[in-house]
């Protein structure tokens, strides 16, 4: 902080004349936003209520000083004239005992008097209220013309200013009153009246603060307790819900963040759900995947195993057969066997990953598929294709559907015992609409949705989650003993 | 932090520049010590001795101011050399002012002069002349609206005498109770004394007694100069014809003084200042009188000392 060069002010007012890079309105939010809210509010009651005692006590200062120092004067002036009319005779007649006493009942009656005394018409002085002697000068003080009303004027002296009038008697032809009205009981007035006010204030002020540590106390306390609950559910915890104290700004405040952490906490108990539902799925897909294996172990040791081995014993009774015929018929055997072990290889292929899916498409696949269906469960299916003849979806849309009609028509072979199935596929207003419908024995949907046994149905939920992953919903219908209807709808766009 | 603390101790500190905010005084003005006190200057000596003119307090000092201020300038331009008037309370006292030669000349009352005469030797200097006689009487006055028609009528009542010793004022109206066979601490409710005529004129006036006797020359002149007063004063009694009052000099003042003040008077109205002078004192002139016009008070006088 550097002073200006010649300046004698101090430090303080240059700290606040300082030129600074800032603007004083930044400097000042900054130094408001300092400090915190109890200190605020305590500044703030504490600058009005000063600022508006000093006020008040100034102008009350101010006005009064003017009305008593008026009055002084007009008071000067009255108890002049009156002097002067009570002691033209008792000077004419030369009484000056009398005049004497008049002097001093005016000087007892006024306090405010502090001198008073007769000049007569020669300017000496013929009775005066001081005892011992006579000021030096004071005569010469004040003059007044013998045709005028009176003539007042302020005298400095050592006790202060003193409202000198000077008043002619009998027109000047007696002589002239003086009389003197000290300030000192007027100021000690104001003084007092000034004291008394700024005590009013410094006790305003007292309970000003007391009203402010109050306010602050009313006003921080829901605030507090938003920051807490707020800290809260950083944390994680949703539990926490702030008291509405006031139907204010701060009670909305509080119904808001109440509602806010509600919804968290749904959000936050759905998300978990969710995660829950995923992580179970994740090792249902896994189990999944090594039921598949294990499956397509089986099947390989089984089927393609078992026919490899009747290939094997079919070779070796060749080699042993003893005749060109037998031969011939062996070998027609093997060949059976053989086809009939390619025909399952086949199979086995297009039911882990049908070609013709990827080949030929959706609707294809599909028709393949129930074709095969029906040829292995003895069930059929009736599939009807509305507006995607040629149409051909994005790979993982079409998967996705394929696997679901898959799923649900294993479902169908597996539990439903039904006698027919339907399978429904349409595009209409950019969704593809899929229903597969069967007339079989159907179960509790919902219960099973909700039961703790989904896991073993757990078919559903790939089913949806397929669904959802994609972007579609699924939805089950089903009652006991009136069939099972399955709706699957995914947006495709136009 | 520390511009915050700068802050708030401004803040703090503003009610106490309220308290130094104090009203200006005058300035410029010399700075007067009143408790140092002096002795007042002493009169210095006048370089030429003032004719000193004692006026009896037949109307109120103020009102003789008035009236005599042109004769006494007049005076003193002729004279050459100041004069000064002299008012006291009673008319004892300007006797006395005048047996001690504190006073040289003296406008007194009639009984003054036979009481001073008597005395100490007080000299006739002159009289004035009114309506061309140098008598005057003492009228009995009561509010304008009282049933009184006489002395007789003012018995158990309030009455105002102007001085112990004024003839008008109180001898002749003390002689008229004397004459109803009373005394006049008996035979009024109440007395006190008004020391000028014109105040026992206002003390009527205004109620404040229920009579009075004056100077007849007083009365004329404030009727002549409040011409309302006639509405609230009455006269019901006149007194036969006194000798006027005089104007009278010390026995020690020398006699070529007298001689001038005796020519100065009697001059008057062939000076061009003159009409206006008499005018203001409401007299015709003035002229020389003999002391054979007080015998008649001065029988009244005696009775009345012999009374007291």
């Amino acid at each position: 902080m550097t002073t200006p060069a010649g300046s004698l002010i101090p430090s303080f007012a240059d700290s606040l004349t300082r030129p600074s890079a800032a603007s004083l309105p930044t400097r000042a939010w900054g130094l408001i936003s300092a400090v915190n809210l109890r200190t605020k509010i305590l500044g703030m009651v504490l600058a009005l209520v000063l600022i508006l005692g000093s006020g008040v006590t100034l102008q009350v200062r101010a006005t009064l000083s003017r009305t008593l120092m008026a009055q002084l004067q007009e008071e000067s002036v009255s108890l002049g004239r009156d002097l002067a009319a009570r002691s033209t005779d008792p000077l004419l007649i030369n009484d000056l005992y009398n005049i004497l006493q008049l002097l001093r009942e005016t000087q007892m009656n006024n306090p405010d008097v502090r001198y008073a005394f007769i000049l007569d018409h020669n300017g000496r002085v013929v009775a005066h209220t001081f005892s011992g002697g006579f000021p030096a000068d004071l005569v010469s003080a004040n003059a007044v013309a013998a045709d005028t009303h009176h003539h007042t004027t302020s005298i400095r002296t050592e006790e202060g200013v003193v409202w000198d009038t000077a008043v002619p008697i009998f027109d000047g032809k007696a002589g002239t009153a003086r009389i003197g009205l000290s300030e000192a009981r007027m100021r000690a007035t104001v003084a007092a009246i000034t004291t008394r006010l700024l005590l009013t204030t410094a006790l305003v002020s007292l309970v000003g603060i007391l009203a402010a540590i109050f306010l602050t106390w009313l006003l921080t306390r829901p605030v507090r307790q938003l920051v807490e609950a707020t800290e809260a559910v950083r944390r994680g915890d949703f539990s926490p819900r702030v008291r509405r104290w006031a139907d204010d700004e701060l009670g909305e405040l509080a119904d808001a963040f109440n509602t806010m952490t509600a919804d968290l906490a749904r959000a936050d108990a759905e998300r978990q759900e969710r995660e829950q539902m995923r992580a179970f799925y994740l090792r249902q897909i896994i189990t999944a995947q090594e039921e598949e294996r294990k499956r397509i172990a089986r099947e390989l040791h089984d089927e393609t195993g078992q026919a490899l081995a009747s290939v094997m014993v079919g070779l070796r009774n060749v080699e042993e057969a003893s005749s060109a015929a037998e031969v011939h018929t062996r070998l027609a055997d093997l060949r059976g066997v053989a086809s009939a072990t390619l025909e399952n290889v086949r199979r086995l292929a297009l039911e882990l990953r049908p070609s013709v899916l990827d080949d030929l498409g959706l609707v294809a696949a599909l028709r393949r598929y129930a074709t095969e269906y029906t040829a292995r469960f003895k069930i059929p299916v009736a599939v009807q294709i509305i507006g995607l003849d040629d149409w051909r979806l994005a790979s993982e849309i079409e998967t996705a559907l394929y696997r679901i009609v898959q799923e649900a028509l294993t479902n169908v072979a597996k539990y439903a015992r039904a006698t027919h199935v339907s399978v429904l596929l349409e595009r209409r207003d950019g969704q593809i609409n899929a229903i597969i419908e069967d007339n079989g024995c159907g179960f509790d949907a919902e219960g099973v949705l909700r039961s703790g046994a989904a896991e073993n149905r757990l078919g559903l939920y790939g089913m949806r989650e397929r669904a959802e992953l994609i972007g579609g919903t699924l939805a089950v219908e089903s009652q006991t003993g009136c069939g099972t209807t399955v709706y699957v709808r995914v947006p495709v766009g136009e | 932090m520390r511009r915050l603390v700068v802050l708030l101790v401004v803040i703090l500190c503003l009610p106490l520049l309220v308290s130094c905010a104090a009203p200006t005084a005058a300035d410029g003005v010399p700075t007067i010590r009143l408790n140092d006190l002096r002795p007042l200057p002493a009169t210095p000596p006048a370089a030429v001795a003032p004719l000193r003119v004692a006026v009896a307090a037949v109307i109120s000092p103020r009102g003789n101011v008035d009236s005599y201020t042109p004769l006494l300038t007049y005076l003193g331009q002729k004279l050459n050399r100041p004069v000064e008037m002299v008012q006291r309370r009673t008319y004892a006292e300007v006797n006395d002012l005048l047996a001690d030669g504190q006073v040289d000349v003296a406008f007194v009352c009639t009984s003054a002069y036979v009481a001073g005469k008597q005395d100490f030797g007080m000299q006739l200097l002159a009289a004035p002349q009114v309506n061309g006689d140098t008598v005057y009487y003492s009228n009995l006055i009561v509010p304008a609206n009282s049933p009184a028609g006489s002395m007789a009528d003012l018995k158990g009542k309030a009455f105002a005498f102007t001085d112990p010793i004024s003839f008008s004022g109180r001898v002749y109206p003390t002689s008229l109770v004397r004459d109803l066979d009373a005394k006049p601490e008996a035979f009024f409710s109440r007395t006190f004394f008004t020391y000028s005529h014109d105040n026992a004129i206002r003390a009527v006036a205004d109620g404040l007694t229920d009579g009075a006797a004056v100077d007849s020359l007083v009365y004329d002149f404030a009727v002549e100069r409040d011409p309302g007063l006639v509405a609230k004063v009455k006269v019901i009694h006149r007194s036969p014809p006194f000798g006027i009052p005089p104007v009278v000099v010390g026995p020690d003042v020398r006699p070529q003084l007298r001689a001038e003040l005796h020519g100065l008077l009697l001059d008057l109205p062939a000076t061009p200042e003159g009409p206006a002078i008499l005018a203001a004192l409401g007299f015709d002139r003035f002229v020389s009188i003999e002391d054979a016009a007080y015998d008649s008070v001065r029988q009244l006088t005696d009775g009345d000392t012999a009374a007291r």
